[in-house]
Parts: C-alpha cells; sequence; structure tokens
C-alpha cells in the first residue's frame, strides 16, 4: 500500500474509532499558540480533524490547531480511546498540506535552498574525507 | 539507574545522522567517535540523500520516494541496526518508512546505544566537569525513547557534573518545530532561562541539535553555557572540540570569524545567500 494510500485508509479507520470527545485537545500545550482553538469548545476542534482524516471539510479551528501541532504527543496520553492522536494529527497535516493532491488548506512551508544549505554546513564543519564517507 | 559491568559484544550499525546535525559537524564526530569507543562499528550515514522525507509532507508521493530510498540505502549496507539521532528521523522510520519499505535492520536512538553500553563508556569519563546543568527537555520524543531520562542518565556518569531536578519538559519534540508556530520557541526559550534562574544552573544542556542551533544564542549577554549532552561527555573524556556553529552564531561578524579557506570550501555564494542569514538572525529573546 502506497503511503497516500495508507494515510487514506488508516486515517479514516482511526476517525471511525475517534469519539471527538475533545481530551487530546484538552491535553494539548499548544492550544494557546492556535488562533481560537483556547476558546474553542474541545470537542468541536477534534470533530474538525476527524472530519479532515475522512476526507470531509475541516473547520477553521480545526485547522488552527492542526497548524499549531508540534509532536507533543501530550494527545496520545489523554485519548480515552487509546488511538495514536498524534499520528491522526500528522495525517491530518499531511492532508492539509496537500499530501494526497487536493489544495493545501494550511501554509506549506518549502525550503528549495534546503539541501544546499547543510551541505555549506557540511563543508564548514566536515574534513572532505569525512564528507566523502559519511555524506 | 544502576551502570552495569558486562560488556556487551561489537557490533556493526549504521549511525544515521539526519540532515540538519551536518551543521554541527562537532557533534557529529564526538557522537560517531564515542559509539566507536564503547564498541559499536557504527558507520555515520545521513544528509539529504538519507532524508527521512519530512521535508516533504507536503507531498506523499514524493515523501514515500524519499524514505524508499533511505531505507534501501541502509538494507543494502547488511548492518544489523540503525541507530538515529534526529527524534524526527526516528519517528519517521516507524510511522512513515518502515510501513511502506521493510526494513531488514532493528532501529535504535543513539542514546539507548550509548546507554545500553554505559559501562565502557564511563571509563572515558575520567575529567570533572564541575558545571551545574539544566536539561533542556522535550516532552514529544519521550514517549517513544525515553531520551529525557537518558540523557540524564549519561550526564549523571560524568564526575562533578550537578544536574538540577526539572520535570518540566517544553511541548514538542524539538525546537524546530517550536520555531514554526509565532510565539512558541520565544516561550520555551524564557521557561528555559526561568528554570536556569531558579536552579542557579550554569549550562543549558540541548539534547538535539535543532534546540541547540535555537538556544545558542542564549549565552548572549547572559552569563549561561549552552552545551550539547555529546560536548560534556567529550569533556569529561578529554577530548577536544570547538562548537564551531555556536562561534559563528554569536560572533559580532561571522563572515570574519569563519577560519581561514572556510569561504573557499564553502563556496561565497552559499555562505552568503544560504548560511549567513541564518547566522545573522536576531534571537527570539
Amino acid at each position: 500500500m502506497s503511503l497516500a494510500a495508507r494515510i487514506t485508509t488508516e486515517g479514516a479507520r482511526m476517525a471511525e474509532a475517534c469519539t471527538a470527545c475533545g481530551a487530546c485537545v484538552q491535553a494539548c500545550p499548544m492550544t494557546r499558540f492556535a488562533a481560537g482553538v483556547a476558546e474553542a469548545d474541545p470537542a468541536e476542534t477534534a470533530s474538525g480533524m476527524r472530519a479532515l482524516l475522512r476526507g470531509d471539510e475541516a473547520s477553521p479551528v480545526a485547522l488552527a490547531w492542526i497548524g499549531a501541532c508540534t509532536r507533543s504527543a501530550a494527545c496520545n496520553g489523554a485519548c480515552p480511546e487509546k488511538l495514536d492522536v498524534a499520528l491522526m494529527m500528522r495525517f491530518a497535516g499531511m492532508r492539509a498540506r496537500g499530501a494526497l493532491d487536493g489544495a493545501p488548506l494550511l501554509p506549506v512551508k518549502t525550503d528549495s535552498a534546503w539541501s544546499a544549505r547543510v551541505k555549506g554546513f557540511a563543508r564548514l564543519g566536515l574534513t572532505d574525507q569525512e564528507q566523502a564517507e559519511w555524506l | 539507574m544502576a551502570v552495569t559491568h558486562h560488556p556487551l559484544p561489537a557490533e556493526r550499525a549504521v549511525f544515521w545522522y539526519g540532515c540538519n546535525l551536518l551543521r554541527h559537524g562537532d557533534i557529529l564526530r564526538l557522537t560517531a567517535r564515542f559509539l566507536e569507543a564503547v564498541g559499536v562499528d557504527a558507520a555515520p550515514r545521513g544528509g539529504p540523500s538519507h532524508c527521512c522525507g519530512s521535508p516533504t509532507e507536503q507531498n506523499a508521493r514524493i515523501n514515500e520516494a524519499m524514505g524508499r530510498r533511505t531505507i534501501s540505502a541502509f538494507n543494502a549496507t547488511g548492518r544489523d541496526k540503525v541507530i538515529s539521532w534526529c527524534p524526527s528521523c526516528h519517528m519517521n522510520m516507524a510511522d512513515m518508512m518502515a510501513p511502506e519499505t521493510p526494513a531488514q535492520f532493528e532501529a535504535a536512538h543513539v542514546t539507548e546505544a550509548l546507554w545500553d553500553r554505559r559501562a565502557a563508556l564511563q571509563k572515558l569519563l575520567l575529567k570533572p566537569v564541575p558545571v551545574r546543568v539544566l536539561l533542556h527537555r522535550h516532552a514529544g520524543f519521550q514517549p517513544r525513547v525515553a531520551v529525557n531520562d537518558l540523557v540524564s542518565g549519561l550526564l549523571r556518569l560524568i564526575p562533578g557534573l550537578e544536574l538540577v531536578e526539572e520535570d518540566e519538559a517544553l511541548p514538542g519534540h524539538m525546537c524546530s518545530a517550536l520555531a514554526g508556530v509565532p510565539g512558541a520557541l520565544a516561550a520555551a526559550h524564557e521557561a528555559n532561562l526561568a528554570a536556569i534562574a531558579q536552579h542557579g544552573a550554569d549550562t543549558l544542556c540541548t539534547i538535539f541539535h535543532s534546540c541547540h542551533r535555537e538556544a545558542v544564542a542564549l549565552e548572549r549577554g547572559r552569563d549561561i553555557s549552552v552545551m550539547n549532552w555529546v560536548h560534556l561527555l567529550a569533556r569529561a573524556a578529554g577530548w577536544e572540540f570547538l562548537d564551531e556553529y555556536k562561534q559563528l552564531r554569536n560572533a559580532e561578524d561571522p563572515r570574519t570569524a569563519l577560519d581561514d579557506g572556510a569561504l573557499a570550501r564553502i563556496g561565497a555564494d552559499v555562505f552568503t545567500q544560504l548560511m549567513e542569514p541564518e547566522l545573522r538572525r536576531k534571537p527570539v529573546v
């Protein structure tokens, strides 16, 4: 199964098991950095994330929450269904950034110079031999 | 965590250092040296050609292809274990890469590999390092690999080092994630500075490369030192190193702080356009 297919099928499976109780949102240390999430009903925010995993439309507050996810994993410990909510958020984030070819719903940060930049730092800090053997 | 005295047999592994650790050649080199010194023949592999795919999360097809290329390269080495440095790479291996491309190796984190061989490691750590350390902890990777506990344990092997007790962990899995959310990195730095003041620490010890990259500028105008855990182990082992990234990041003019010949080695355009803006960034706090 391709990664895209797994995001679709595994995401939908986890969404089916999710009750959107909002415990994950309440446990999240990042809600204060996500516009409107701290003031919103946690269950509605979770429901929006679940909708995105099903391929449905996500609410703006759910997108704000997904966009502020930094992989703290506090959600996993809070989930009464014992779901891997961090992975759900990851899949939701990938969907929201257009990983499945849909239009991005969240800003996509691309750094086309990333490879050249880290190689520049490698030339600064590693010997020629280290670069030849380790890169 | 008591130190065991049962030597483990030598093993052959890949030391998968990731991509962005290339900013810190000193940490990469020291870590590889420690692995070798405790009996792990760990071939360092990394850089963009061994990417976990995380820079391409906006495209599942490319993400998958990058992961497949990296796992195939590791499989081709015939080595039994891949020892990762980066938490993002480590989690991507489990969550994104291995489910798509079967891995013919065991995965471990470098802190686990060194902790497993702590008896051999401790024999190297003979020089006292009289510092009072606050560990820069994140919450996100800890459920996968108990990295906060493992690094604490490794630091406690160092004679003379005092580790302050602090249970609070920052959000996220490392600082690069926080840097993408407005206000989050500054809040993390403020929390660290408050804890340093509260505990009377003189050293902030980073665990991951991106945290080190973001935290080294905290030294400016403050009487604290920012060091990675590998740096502290190296000091205890009496191994020389230069934290060149920190030196450049905190220089008034990073260009003039480059060593002789560095600009020619790097390429003037690459330094000017890609590296210098990062080194000259204003600290967030």
